[in-house]
């Protein structure tokens, strides 16, 4: 490249990222953008990764995309972009990108021990849709299971769930998102009845103090993180908190870093509020207008296998999965739960975690009474090294930015709570904090939960992707709400499946167990990203099963897998993605997919042509189903009534769900698509994003979750929109805080704040020890304020086993790899995995940075190199190891214990030993 | 190679001194100044991510700088950078890639 065209260039970028933050332009400037852009289409668009949702603009020349960069217009990142952002222009082009399907075969027959040989798609098909078949008949709608993805299209995710649920009738769907957001989701409807955040991230800008718990955001969600920094220098009163199990690159601007020992955020929280109570700094008004105080049983277990587990468990691993039948206190439990110490306490609420009922204030209070300073400052102190008296002073700074009532405060968590065996509990107590003292759903006030995953809100949650949801966050087991998406979907009654089905650690169990015989992997990546793997690939490969794995790249999940779909990826289709803040954000496809890559859309309508309505809505055995209005163990043949309502049995479920009348009505090619194409439309010959979107928007409008027509996100004025959006004088107009009056249209004139959220939102009453009357009381228009005790992590640290392993992401690689460890740069700058380790624990091991060292737990071990120095700094007894490497899979190494209420796994903390390889 | 635009925010009573400091930097040039906001545009060549990321770290570390973070990337013809790439990430296309039946 020459001088000329080099400084030609450097104009040209300086000029676009002057142009996009809105500074006036040189007219050299000027001059350069538009010869060097003269071929170029820009159009807006959403990245790819993160649940920030920035919005980007994409540059194509050519059928390339050749730039990209941060949308100006965009109110998330205001034209900001961060490393990975940066470079959503070239995941799509590694060199080994998938662009054929692939068949174990040997002699060109399928073979579950042959090699992958590139077959047509009409081949796959018909060997999937056999092998499917097969399982289906032996197995019914239980044996069936799909990985889904909290990266899936809102759109993608709609096909899917409709498919299982309405198609199938089968439950056994759940997204990775599981593994992300479940204990927010189960947070948020326990508290409030609704899911997702009553803020947005405006919140920063009007905010005094913003405290991380557990949310390393200045490398996991950098732009907010830059909207966080820039108020910390430019409001004189403005506090960050950030507490962690170790330190990381957000401590680095933080004014009180917290290091806290695994789990012992439980205790934190209750220290807080407790102190809330004792300075009297509960905001009554607000708390007996708006709430009410509720808790739930202790004996709930920890998300293993309910019985029968030895059977797969090693020896070794039950010590610990033998707590799900009985655990036995320990000395701080005994304290936290007013017990004696070595309690036997039987898991009696393993199948009902998630029961509460309503409790007085005195209950509560007394409930917090065990968590003094004196208490959980020692149990809490996370690094041996600081002294006991500091960690003392700085909870109590914590406790005083809470109570002091002239204080906003926005509380930020994502993985750390989450990713936790008590991940409900720790979610519900963060609203605990902010209820007590009347900080919430107001600008710059409240607690909110980040996302990890694009559209983990947008699809996962609010389409209902999870093996217990539908659409709007209605659930399986309600019959209301079963009836009200049997009617918007027009389906015969009874034709929903009300047992809940089996979550994502869960289809990893089944198919270990061969009640699971045939899954679909679509958007994700479970043989790299489910805990205690050794298990599940031995399951893959051995058991008899089918396993097809939809990628764009070859994943760990296509290694395992039987039949791999090339997919096509994020600017090669239309979608829209949900993020954080509740804002829908659309995009169109920008280039065509490679070779005969295809959307997973697409994908599963074609499968859904080859499947016929008869093979599902007869008769269907489902072991397990006990519901009002079913015979036991099965669901009803519903063909009679679909003939009456004009299904033929001979019809595909295509036809049947939906290439229907009313979907087919949407035409392609549409004016909204301003010359970009369709590789899908212009497949089926209909247009499948919009007609899905417009069909699913029905489940949300007049119920809290309104959204705005297809066409009014793709105006070039509007960069997403929050929900509930609805229409006020004529124009569609979302809603920044809800529950809050001033802002939310839902709420009853007059209230002030209106938590009208309906789920669970009648319930027993009772005291800390149980419910004295089972009568449910209803709390319309309340949240509830949990009393949760805290519960020690189910493996912990031993002779053996000395040290805490801790995983977690990197800035510069998404999840499990596959895109970024494409981008020659992102690769370069962090090519491996490393672990973390405290230089004295090193040392005492006889180890030096860079050692490749084995990181072993009773489950599995990895070989990896150490890392004593570097952007994290783990204290002494913890290892810091990330999960993106495919060579270093240390989710081999990690428990699959979840929090019983959610499911969701934990993996934040088990006990391992290092050693030098 | 990498071109990169940078929006950096500086206190506006040191504008001066963060654009003499900024233009010291190795691979960077500070193109446009906005006195009343304290805006600068510098655009960071580097010889791959590492050294961006190294650079963008040393803009936030200068004294009186308020926020630094990436705007624009220019995508150069960059071919020759999957030399260093770890084989199993560099099938030839329409291959089976060869990992997948290792």
């Amino acid at each position: 490249m020459g001088i000329s065209r080099r400084d030609f260039l450097k104009t040209s970028v300086a000029a676009g990222t002057a142009a996009t933050v809105g500074m006036p332009l040189a007219k050299e400037a000027e001059a350069a953008v538009m010869t060097t852009e003269k071929d170029w289409q820009w159009d807006k668009a959403v990245c790819r990764f993160c649940g920030t949702g920035c919005g980007i603009l994409v540059a194509t020349r050519d059928g390339r995309i050749v730039a990209t960069k941060g949308d100006p217009k965009a109110p998330v990142n205001k034209g900001l972009n961060c490393v990975k952002g940066y470079f959503n222009g070239k995941i799509m082009y590694g060199q080994d990108r998938l662009t054929q399907p692939l068949l174990r075969m040997t002699d060109g027959k399928f073979d579950k021990k042959g090699k992958f040989v590139p077959v047509s798609w009409d081949k796959a098909m018909d060997v999937m849709t056999e092998k499917f078949m097969a399982a289906f008949k032996e197995k019914g709608p239980t044996g069936v299971g799909m990985f889904g993805s909290g990266q899936w299209t809102v759109m993608e995710g709609y096909v899917a769930a409709k498919l299982w649920k309405a198609g199938l009738r089968s439950n056994t769907i759940d997204p990775n998102a599981r593994h992300c957001m479940a204990s927010a989701v189960a947070g948020f409807m326990q508290t409030f009845g609704i899911d997702e955040p009553a803020g947005n991230y405006d919140d920063i800008e009007h905010t005094d103090t913003a405290v991380l718990w557990g949310a390393n955001m200045c490398e996991m969600h950098p732009i907010l993180w830059s909207r966080i920094t820039d108020r910390r220098l430019t409001h004189e009163a403005m506090r960050v908190v950030n507490l962690s199990t170790y330190g990381n690159m957000s401590s680095d601007i933080a004014d009180t870093e917290i290091i806290f020992r695994p789990g012992t955020d439980l205790a934190i929280q209750n220290y807080i509020a407790r102190e809330i109570v004792k300075r009297g700094a509960v905001n009554k008004a607000f708390v007996e207008k708006y709430c009410v105080f509720s808790t739930g049983p202790n004996d709930i277990g920890y998300g293993f296998r309910p019985k029968n587990a030895d059977k797969f468990a090693s020896a070794a691993e039950m010590v610990v999965v033998a707590n799900e039948q009985e655990h036995t206190l320990d000395a701080d439990e005994a304290i936290a739960q007013g017990k004696p110490v070595g309690t036997k306490v039987k898991q009696t609420n393993i199948a009902t975690p998630d029961k509460h009922w309503h409790i007085s204030f005195e209950d509560f209070a007394k409930g917090l009474e065990p968590y003094t300073l004196d208490f959980v400052a020692p149990l809490a102190k996370g690094d041996p090294d600081e002294p006991l008296d500091q960690f003392k002073t700085k909870l109590k700074l914590l406790a005083d930015y809470y109570c002091d009532p002239k204080r906003k405060v926005v509380s930020y968590w994502t993985m750390g709570f989450n990713q936790h065996q008590r991940g409900t509990w720790v979610n519900e107590q963060a609203y605990m904090n902010h209820l007590l003292v009347g900080k919430q759903c107001q600008p710059g006030n409240g607690a909110f939960s980040l996302t990890g995953q694009p559209s983990a809100c947008g699809t996962a949650r609010e389409v209902g992707t999870f093996s217990h949801r539908l659409p709007a966050d209605m659930v399986v087991p309600i019959k209301k709400h079963r009836d009200h998406a049997e009617h918007l979907w027009k389906l015969p009654p009874n034709t929903i499946n009300p047992a809940v089905g089996s979550h994502f650690t869960k289809i990893m169990r089944d198919l270990e167990d061969g009640s699971v015989k045939w899954a679909m992997v679509q958007v994700n990546n479970p043989w790299q990203n489910t805990a205690n793997l050794n298990h599940w690939i031995k399951a893959a490969r051995e058991m008899d099963n089918f396993i097809v794995c939809c990628d764009a790249y070859p994943s760990v999940s296509a290694k395992v897998a039987d039949l791999v779909l090339p997919a096509a990826m994020i600017y090669e289709k239309w979608g829209a993605y949900g993020n954080a803040e509740r804002r829908t954000q659309h995009w169109r496809q920008q280039v065509a997919p490679p070779g005969e890559a295809r959307g997973d859309a697409w994908i599963l309508l074609e499968f859904a042509k080859r499947l016929k309505v008869k093979d599902f809505w007869g008769e269907q055995k489902v072991p397990g189903l006990k519901a009002d209005g079913f015979e036991d163990n099965k669901l009803p043949s519903v063909l009679e009534a679909a003939r009456t309502m004009g299904y033929d049995p001979e019809m595909s479920l295509y036809d049947a769900l939906f290439a229907t009348r009313e979907n087919k009505a949407f035409k392609w090619p549409d004016p909204v698509s301003k010359g970009h194409a369709n590789h899908i439309a212009e497949k089926e010959g209909w247009f499948v994003e919009k007609a899905m979107f417009e069909e699913y928007r029905t489940f949300g409008s007049g119920h809290g979750h309104d959204l705005a027509p297809f066409d009014v996100y793709h105006q070039d004025d509007v960069r997403g929109l929050k929900w509930p959006v609805v229409q006020k004088d004529g124009k569609w107009t979302e809603t920044a805080w809800r529950f809050n009056e001033e802002y939310d249209p839902y709420c009853r004139k007059g209230s002030g704040f209106d938590f009208y959220g309906d789920f669970a939102k009648a319930i027993p009453t009772g005291n800390l020890d149980g419910i004295t009357d089972p009568k449910p009381v209803p709390l319309p228009g309340k949240a509830k304020i949990f009393f949760r005790p805290y519960a020690a992590p189910v493996e912990q640290p031993n002779k053996d086993f000395d040290l805490w392993l801790c995983t977690g992401r990197v800035l510069e690689h998404w999840h499990s790899g596959t895109m970024t460890r494409r981008v020659p740069e992102l690769h370069r700058a962090v090519p491996n995995a490393v672990c973390w380790m405290h230089p004295r624990d090193a040392e005492k091991r006889g180890l030096q940075r860079n050692d490749l060292v084995w990181v072993e737990s009773v489950r599995g071990k990895v070989k990896v190199r150490i890392e004593t120095g570097g952007r994290n700094r783990v204290p002494r007894g913890l290892v810091y190891v990330p999960w993106f490497d495919e060579g270093v899979l240390i989710n081999k190494v990690t428990l699959d214990t979840t929090c019983p209420i959610s499911k969701q796994t934990d993996f934040k903390k088990c006990a391992v030993k290092v050693y030098k390889a | 190679m990498n071109l990169s635009g940078i929006l950096v925010v500086a206190k506006p009573q040191f504008q001066a001194e963060v654009v003499e400091s900024l233009n010291a930097l190795p691979g960077a040039q500070v193109h446009q100044v906005d006195a009343a906001s304290g805006r600068i545009v510098v655009v960071q060549e580097g010889a791959d991510i590492h050294a961006e990321i190294d650079a963008i770290k040393r803009i936030k570390a200068l004294p009186h700088v308020i926020m630094a973070e990436m705007v624009y990337h220019y995508l150069a013809d960059d071919a020759h950078d999957y030399d260093t790439l770890p084989a199993e990430l560099q099938d030839a296309p329409d291959a089976v890639p060869s990992c997948l039946n290792a």
